[in-house]
């Protein structure tokens, strides 16, 4: 599977196929009993666990709460059906709608949380759901919980019997497990994807992190409750010990064990642990422990569960990608430096408590010009460019770009005008392949291609093609050199078509040869206008591109002019407190 | 009045179980960075070898708790070797997935190996408790509130004072780091999975007497002292004292002043609370990362 | 004639053959839904002991219509869909002619449609009225429903007691919230109204504020409704401790012997009632002892046992398995002595009316009296 088709008919045709087969399998399937409960069960648990896929394997955000939407699903066509005669379909999409909302609402809880907070938010939630569950009795029936659920009519169709029903739950899977596959390849699912695996990264590439969690939240949400209200149809009995902090954590572990990457996993998770235990039924007290133990042997053997297992066997098979691609537009600029200023900062300060990181900067970036920004270790040139970019908030002063102030933008904003940046310890989204990476800089808000994803696609490979990347841009990134990994960061910024790009320490890790080679690469991109703010150490490197050096020590601007003059001025030298002609040791 | 006294007082007996619970979770974090969710077995498993040694071998009851722990403190290392060090370098999520299956899978082991029911065990004291006016006062639960309190300082003198107590934060805070100034990195992780493992039993055998010995008997309280834990302060000795009072005292007041059935429902609304406004707790620093 | 080695092993095989083939087709098959797992495996595993106990004595006399019984056990898990799967399993199995169901009302009501469905017998435990007053034709109760034990509990207090200042602490789970309706509606009809109605979450570790809530009340009788057996013994302890000794009749987990083990001298003094008590009637003492013979323990509850033996002399009153007949023959049960009681069933299912009520006295159960209900 790799990103390439960008048809809107992506997999509807084998999803087809799939749903013929599923209706095929629903009406051969016995009538009552058991066999007819294990695959309802089975099916309307995928997908809950589904929901699962998309949040935590995609979004990497922990959500031990779905069995809490998969509640809600269930009571709210438990409720609308039985109390207040509501149709089947309209009382789903109500629940549907209400544990969207309560998703988003959780996602909200992601703000200034990850990790374990965030399964600690998930739990609460899904605790005094329980609790409200049990003890609204005029509501949800408390503990009695609620009986007679009807099934519904489609369109003239009774769905009554068992083989219908069941064909309804097998459809739901299918069509769930098609949108998941296709999310994943979405922009929506880069994004996604990029969050979990940097969300720095992904912040300065333009993505709203918060909102990308947040929609992540109402998706999983979404389709635990569809999953819960099928349930409620298919077993016509709800109470709320069904929906505990247990089932969520069994939703969790079927996630988890057929691979929490791909809707596939969740089904195969899903299957495995419902029809497992029930054949395992022999062990009877003992098969507990032995899932819990599963889940232990799965995280350290098969972190990607068995599908992701399957599916890295698939990968490795795949091969290059031969798209013809037009070149890259920077390329189409002249390299004339101008007197507008793309960057500019007055005064600006950061200070954490006591320390000042950054005093009093002031300077400006030229249009096509590569500007230099140096001083000893310490001297607040990362923090400098991590306020510059959004991550730190300044504590005073003013950031203009391109023109206007964007001193109390968030970091993704910042992107969207233009302003793109690589970091000094390189950020890359292990999780993808080289290409996706660099679809997301394509794909950015404000990019001239961004809405037209077969453009996106191109000006990806012509970014590669600009570094020299495009062998390897089906491969994951994990798999490549430091060096390489490095072009691809660049890369990404550079298909986001960037007004100004920041390179923090882009030499850092690189060997003598890397180096070079970047060198080539910065007077490439320097012969072609683009506007470049570079923070480095090597001074070889430095004195080669620089058109223009700032140098900072202690958080204070001590010189800015022409590198000529600059490596001169007895300042520098003094804070070097060494020859600035070469490396020091 | 004295309702609210006993109230006052049988909360903070409660919130010392929490609290004594949650030292073990604070220990791991500050000094593994690993979140376990199967802290609460650790206390169920300290309980049932008490009730072994005790109950069925009849043996002297402070030598069970010592035997007890020092058992416990050996279960901590294997725990650590087969839950911990196999994921130590794939970050935070792979493990707490794995210590959720190690919860799993102790919970259902003890019961096949002991059974549903549950055990009943004595207390520390002959005496239940010391009546002052209206007010009754538990020995268990004044002895829980006095060993957590002299533990919450030990744990706190150790980390904040002494040559080992900076080693482990050191070993936290960045394993290649400590390993390069020589510290021994592997053994100071096993030591950490041992105390907090010994401690967790501990908590179990003091809660024993009240709680009765159950494989569920924990569960709930786990839960509870992790919340408990970020109240007061992700990672903070101190907090994790007053996070586990502050909430057992919270919880018995809502759950009497205004509605026993959502009691549980105070805890984790509390701890929403925190984690909206003031993420890092009472007494928690607040964690950035760097660019 | 001369035995041959050869004629020897044929006819020995042979021999095997029939006898094998001749135990298959002779037994009678019993489907039996009971938690192995899960949070229910204590009282579980009771249950399904006092199955086996009453099906091997039934099979020492002669079986069902001259057959041996066979019974095949699912687990439920303790769970809704964990029941539901488990009795769909066995309803696969065409041979089997009745059910032994759950004691949990919430799993009967997962497994109820697919027990209308399947059209057969079964025996269950639950409480929960409405289970044989939904129009399901196959529920046969062995306990006494709580409407019953609601009834029992008001008149012990009222007539017996003689107090009227009553307090009800309830689990908020299915069987408390029944209870706590049923006891409502019966206290409403003797004109009084209950001081306090106070719910609590099942498993806590602490029940201080349900006990400032008893005291604060001014009640001078104490009824309740506890499911689980831990929970009632760490609120009896708690409750001395704060001083509170006014009377105090529960429902039956106060005097199950887990619970009294727990407790100890807390729960002395106090009253329960019990669908089982051992020494209420001659079967119930004979069950008991028979049941300690095997198992070194006492037993806590004798449905099973009841269901089972009910079941099979359905069976055998009816000299059919259809269906139908047994139910026929059920409903015709009169004046049966079981463990737990008469049975005399009526048109709705219920076999029992009526509960014990027995006293802790230090730690020895006593037999009080036995309420009946003949309306």
């Amino acid at each position: 599977m790799n990103g390439l088709s960008t048809s809107v008919w992506r997999g509807l045709p084998q999803a087809g196929v799939a749903a013929v087969i599923a209706i095929g399998l629903a009406m051969l399937a016995p009538d009552q009993g058991y066999y007819l409960n294990i695959l309802m069960q089975a099916s309307t648990y995928a997908i809950a666990v589904v929901g699962l896929v998309v949040v935590l394997g995609y979004c990497g955000q922990i959500s031990i709460a779905q069995a809490a939407f998969f509640g809600i699903g269930a009571y709210g066509v438990a409720i609308g059906t039985v109390d207040y005669g509501l149709n089947f379909f309209v009382a789903m999409l109500i629940a549907v709608g209400v544990s969207g909302v309560f998703g988003l609402i959780l996602g909200l809880g992601s703000l200034r949380l990850g990790g374990h907070y965030l399964a600690m938010v998930s739990i609460s939630f899904q605790q005094i759901l329980t609790l409200v569950l049990t003890n609204w009795i005029e509501f949800t029936h408390g503990p009695d919980g609620i009986r007679n659920i009807p099934r519904p009519r489609f369109f003239g169709l009774s769905l009554q019997g068992g083989h219908a029903f069941l064909a309804l739950c097998l459809v739901a899977m299918v069509l769930v497990a098609l949108f998941a596959w296709r999310l994943k390849a979405t922009k929506l699912g880069r994004a996604m994807q990029a969050v979990r695996d940097n969300d720095l990264a992904a912040a300065t590439s333009g993505i709203d992190v918060f909102g990308t969690k947040v929609i992540a939240f109402g998706i999983s949400a979404v389709l635990g409750a569809i999953g819960g209200g099928l349930f409620a149809g298919g077993f016509g009995y709800i109470s709320p010990d069904q929906f505990s902090f247990a089932e969520s954590i069994v939703l969790l572990t079927m996630a988890l064990l057929g691979g929490v990457q791909s809707p596939f996993g969740a089904l195969i998770g899903t299957m495995l642990l419902i029809i497992l235990p029930e054949t395992l039924r022999f062990l009877k007290q003992v098969y507990l422990a032995v899932y819990g133990a599963a889940v232990i042997l799965i995280m350290v053997f098969l972190p990607d569960g068995l599908w992701g297992f399957i599916d890295d066997r698939i990968r490795r098979n795949a091969r290059a990608i031969t798209l013809p691609a037009p070149k890259l537009p920077l390329l189409s600029q002249t390299g004339q430096m101008s007197a507008e200023k793309v960057l500019e900062v007055a005064d600006l300060a950061k200070h954490f408590g006591g320390l000042k990181a950054v005093d009093g900067v002031s300077f400006a970036v030229r249009r096509g010009s590569v500007h230099a920004l140096i001083g000893p270790n310490g001297s607040g040139k990362s923090t400098f460019i991590n306020v510059v970019t959004g991550l730190y908030v300044a504590t005073a002063g003013k950031i203009s770009f391109a023109g206007r102030d964007i001193t109390t933008l968030s970091p993704h904003q910042r992107n969207r005008r233009g302003l793109a940046r690589t970091f000094q310890n390189i950020r890359v989204f292990r999780g993808m392949t080289v290409l996706e990476n660099v679809m997301i800089g394509a794909e950015r808000v404000g990019n001239d291609v961004a809405n037209a994803p077969a453009e996106v696609l191109t000006r990806a490979l012509a970014a590669l093609d600009f570094v020299d990347m495009r062998a390897d841009a089906h491969r994951m990134v994990g798999e490549l050199s430091y060096g390489h990994q490095r072009y691809v960061e660049i890369a990404r910024a550079l298909a986001g078509s960037p007004d100004l790009l920041l390179l923090d320490e882009p030499a850092a890790g690189l060997n003598m040869t890397e180096k070079v080679e970047l060198g080539n690469l910065l007077k490439r991109l320097k012969g072609h206008g683009l506007t470049i703010l570079i923070v480095d150490h090597d001074m070889n490197l430095v004195e080669q591109v620089a058109d223009h050096i700032t140098v900072l020590n202690f958080g204070r601007r001590i010189a800015d002019g022409a590198p000529g003059d600059v490596l001169r001025h007895p300042d520098v030298i003094a804070a070097y407190l060494g020859e600035p002609r070469h490396e020091v040791a | 009045m004295s309702n609210f006294l006993q109230l006052l007082f049988n909360g903070l007996g409660i919130g010392a179980i929490y609290a004594l619970v949650s030292l073990g979770f604070v220990l791991l974090i500050r000094a593994a960075s690993v979140v376990n969710f199967g802290q609460g077995e650790f206390s169920m498993l300290g309980a049932y070898l008490l009730v072994v040694f005790f109950n069925i071998f009849g043996i002297n009851y402070y030598v069970s708790m010592a035997l007890s722990i020092v058992i416990m403190a050996g279960f901590g290392v294997i725990f650590a070797y087969t839950t911990y060090w196999p994921l130590r370098f794939r970050g935070g999520l792979p493990v707490i997935i794995s210590t959720i299956g190690a919860s799993i899978f102790l919970e259902n082991l003890v019961l096949v190996l002991y059974g549903p029911s549950s055990v009943q065990i004595d207390g520390l004291f002959d005496a239940d408790g010391i009546q002052i006016g209206d007010v009754f006062l538990a020995t268990q639960y004044l002895s829980i509130i006095v060993i957590a309190t002299i533990l919450v300082v030990l744990q706190y003198l150790v980390f904040e004072k002494t040559l080992l107590g900076k080693k482990l934060q050191a070993t936290s805070q960045d394993k290649e780091m400590a390993s390069l100034l020589g510290i021994p990195v592997v053994f100071m992780i096993l030591i950490t999975f041992a105390y907090s493992s010994a401690m967790g039993g501990l908590a179990g055998m003091l809660v024993a007497p009240l709680l009765f010995v159950s494989v569920n008997m924990a569960g709930i309280i786990a839960l509870k002292a992790f919340a408990a834990n970020i109240i007061g302060g992700y990672g903070s000795i101190p907090g994790a004292i007053l996070g586990g009072l502050a909430l057992g005292v919270i919880e018995t007041m809502g759950a009497s002043y205004i509605s026993v059935p959502y009691k549980d429902a105070f805890a984790f609304a509390m701890l929403l609370l925190f984690l909206m406004v003031r993420p890092q707790g009472l007494f928690g620093e607040k964690i950035s990362e760097k660019a | 004639m001369q035995i041959t080695r050869r004629g020897a092993l044929l006819s020995a095989v042979t021999t095997f053959a029939i006898i094998g083939r001749a135990r298959a087709a002779d037994t009678i098959k019993i489907g039996v839904v009971t938690p192995l797992t899960g949070a229910v495996a204590e009282p579980g595993r009771i249950q399904l002991n006092s199955t086996r106990l009453a099906a091997a004595k039934i099979n020492a006399a002669g079986g069902i219509l001259g057959k041996q019984i066979e019974l095949l056990i699912e687990d439920d898990a303790s769970s809704n869909p964990g029941a539901v799967l488990a009795f769909s399993r066995l309803a696969q199995n065409q041979d089997i002619v009745g059910f032994i169901g759950s004691i949990r009302s919430t799993q009967m009501n997962a497994m109820a449609p697919d027990m209308l469905k399947l059209g057969k017998p079964v025996m269950f435990g639950g409480t929960d009225p409405t289970l044989t007053h939904q129009g399901n034709p196959w529920l046969f109760r062995c306990r006494p429903n709580d409407s019953y034990s609601a009834r029992v509990l008001t008149n012990f207090c009222l007539t017996s007691l003689k107090l009227k200042k009553v307090a009800l602490v309830h689990s908020t789970d299915a069987f408390g919230t029944g209870g706590k309706n049923a006891m409502l509606e019966n206290l409403t009809k003797a004109g009084v109204t209950p001081v306090l109605v106070q719910g609590y979450t099942n498993n806590q570790p602490d029940f201080t504020p349900v006990v400032q809530a008893v005291k604060q009340s001014g009640a001078d009788v104490l009824t309740s409704y506890f499911t689980n057996e831990p929970d009632c013994a760490i609120f009896a302890r708690q409750l001395r401790q704060l001083g509170v000794r006014i009377p105090w009749v529960g429902s039956p987990s106060i005097i199950s012997p887990v619970t009294t083990g727990l407790a100890k001298n807390a729960l002395y003094g106090t009253y329960g009632i019990a669908d089982f008590v051992e020494d209420s009637n001659p079967t119930a003492k004979a069950f008991a002892n028979a049941y300690r013979a095997e198992h070194k323990e006492t037993p806590d509850s004798g449905w099973t046992y009841d269901g089972m033996t009910v079941l099979a002399k359905a069976i055998n009153d009816a000299k059919s398995t259809e269906p139908a007949k047994i139910r026929e023959a059920i409903l015709s049960i009169k004046k049966f002595a079981g463990v737990e009681g008469e049975f005399n069933f009526d048109k709705n299912g219920d076999g029992l009316h009526g509960y014990n009520i027995v006293s802790n006295n230090n730690g020895k159960i006593d037999y009080k009296e036995h309420i009946e209900f003949t309306d």
